[in-house]
């Protein structure tokens, strides 16, 4: 599992009743939009994550609906799973790194 | 604030090329979906000054740009590059244009060879002291020249090496060399454009 997938399947995981709307996603999980919404497609082709839209409110102002993700219930099961045996999250990220650029190690 | 319209609708017109290359099914949902982001990051409470939202709205719709690529790739099914995408997408119904025979390319030749001509009578002249009737057959033919090079540019199907905007760029900028340029190299013949190794520049 790749750094980007294991921070947007934590987010997700964090709340699974919550709506996940992209660029919410892309904050709290720190990717890009040109890594999420891939990662999305793929997930949700797998059938891990289902996509809904929010329903028109009369308070937000004009702004179109947006488009949120959730975990399915099958989703939640591997997700689990998966960072299961991805931990620990922090030093496993740091340990794969790759070596520091030349001149920055003392 | 104040550039909020602008940064706008620089970023919607990002995301409506870039919607573009997807395929016809995912589309009109992918469209939908991040147009929308575009107002909510904008009008997002904790996501710092004016400014840095204009920074984020704009980093968002390039890295759509960047995400409908592999879009493509993920929705476009059976084998990565087996459907490449038409190289002007929304034209996509036009039929390709009739091939072109040497009688065009010979008048393409002589258009040049007479404007170059021009260009240099009008620089000799030019050099003496001028009038505008002295180097009014020089602005002509450069203007002419540029003229003609933009047409074929803007009917052109596909371009090679730089987009179409920065042929356009080059033509216009240094007159007769960027036009000589774009049609010794930028254009695509029909036999060249088919060749894989040929690939025309996308966007």
């Amino acid at each position: 599992m790749t750094g980007p997938l294991e921070r947007v399947l934590r987010v997700l995981l964090a709340d699974t009743a919550a709506p996940h709307y992209g660029y919410d996603l892309m904050r709290s999980a720190r990717v890009p939009s040109g890594t999420l919404y891939p990662m999305l497609a793929r997930l949700q082709q797998q059938g891990l994550v289902e996509s809904e839209w929010e329903p028109r409110h009369d308070d937000a102002g004009g702004r179109p609906p947006r488009k949120y993700y959730r975990l399915t219930g099958e989703g939640i099961r591997i997700t689990r799973l998966e960072l299961a045996r991805a931990r620990p999250p922090v030093r496993s990220a740091r340990a794969g790194r790759v070596q520091p650029a030349p001149g920055s190690a003392r | 604030m104040s550039g909020a319209p602008l940064v706008r609708q620089l970023a919607e017109w990002r995301i409506r090329r870039a919607c573009r290359r997807l395929p016809e099914d995912m589309r009109e949902e992918c469209y939908r979906e991040w147009m929308a982001e575009i107002p909510a990051i904008l009008g997002d409470p904790g996501g710092g000054r004016g400014f840095v939202r204009a920074v984020r709205a704009l980093s968002y719709s390039a890295g759509i740009s960047r995400a409908t690529r592999r879009l493509r790739r993920v929705g476009g099914g059976a084998g990565g590059q087996a459907r490449p995408a038409p190289a002007v997408p929304w034209r996509d119904g036009v039929p390709a244009a009739p091939p072109r025979g040497p009688a065009f390319r010979a008048t393409v030749g002589v258009g040049i060879w007479l404007a170059l001509v021009l260009v240099v009578v009008a620089v000799i002249r030019g050099l003496q002291p001028h009038s505008l009737w002295q180097i009014l057959p020089g602005l002509l033919a450069a203007a002419g020249f540029v003229a003609f090079c933009l047409t074929d540019l803007a009917f052109a199907a596909q371009v090679r090496y730089l987009p179409k905007w920065g042929w356009a760029l080059a033509c216009t900028l240094s007159i007769p060399l960027g036009g000589i340029m774009y049609f010794s190299v930028g254009r695509c013949r029909r036999a060249r454009s088919a060749r894989p190794d040929h690939l025309p520049h996308r966007s």
